[in-house]
């Protein structure tokens, strides 16, 4: 492993496009600013390494039969929601979460058409 | 009046024959731990709704069951950062297709995972396993409801 020091404000670049700023330092936690080319995917790696597992525990080469799923929980006329995309403020800091805003309500009938919805 | 699902399912697929003709999925990142693996098609047994798989059309061959999340928690609301958004060229919400990989285990503990969900642009079938900003809202391995 590489070990680097740096202070606030100061940056590494990997691969000649890849650059990692430290932005603040609170106590012990660090505010890490991430630019990447858009097809880098870039994760905190405790969320990076559980995803995969599990990935790789759901894959199979058979196809077994499927579970019956209870009707309650079916409900077929919420849509799927994603978040529209949110104004860029800063390029160099990865965006944290905004507090959260009223859902707008699904609409019964209509399928994935609903009113974008933001947390 | 369809299902969700099966709307989601029509609308993935180009043709209705979903069996016979799918269509391919592209994951340019491939999916978290499987990243060599860049196409997909999605397999549809009506006997199986709202299940679907995703089955690699290259090595090592393998399928993952997934799920619309609509079919297991009434209101999933991943946040994708502007990355993921721009990744997958997503102008309305209504462009994304959001689908859950679930791991089926024996007995009646099969898991879906809330957390990295498999996030399709309907139009370009392009897509990606995404890490939403609110991950930690949702559960990796959320319980399946299904019946005994």
């Amino acid at each position: 492993m590489l070990i680097l020091c740096r202070k606030i404000n100061e940056s590494i670049v990997i691969d000649g496009t890849i650059t990692v700023k430290v932005l603040r330092i609170d106590g012990d936690q660090v505010r890490l600013g991430i630019q990447a080319p858009s097809d880098v995917p870039v994760h905190r790696h405790e969320v990076y390494e559980e995803i995969q597992r599990n990935n790789r525990e759901a894959a199979t080469h058979v196809r077994p039969d499927v579970p019956r799923l209870s009707p309650l929980l079916r409900p077929a006329s919420t849509p799927i929601p994603a978040s529209p995309p949110k104004p860029t403020t800063q390029t160099t800091e990865k965006p944290t979460p905004t507090s959260a805003a009223p859902a707008n309500p699904a609409s019964a009938a209509a399928p994935v058409t609903a009113a974008p919805c933001a947390i | 009046m369809s299902t969700l699902a099966t709307i989601e399912c029509e609308r993935l697929n180009a043709s209705a024959e979903t069996a016979v003709n799918p269509a391919v999925l592209n994951l340019p990142l491939g999916l978290l731990g499987f990243e060599a693996v860049k196409h997909y098609i999605v397999l549809q047994n009506p006997d199986e709704q709202p299940f679907m798989w995703l089955q690699m059309t290259e090595a090592p061959k393998q399928a993952f069951l997934i799920i619309p999340p609509s079919a297991v928690v009434p209101d999933y609301r991943p946040e994708l950062g502007d990355d993921d958004v721009e990744f997958l060229r997503l102008e309305s919400p209504n462009d994304a297709v959001i689908v859950n990989i679930v791991t089926l285990r024996t007995g009646s503990s099969s898991t879906v995972n809330l957390r990295g969900p498999i996030v399709f642009n309907r139009h370009t079938r392009i897509g990606k396993q995404v890490i939403p900003m609110n991950a930690s809202r949702f559960a990796l391995q959320h319980p399946l409801p299904a019946l005994a």
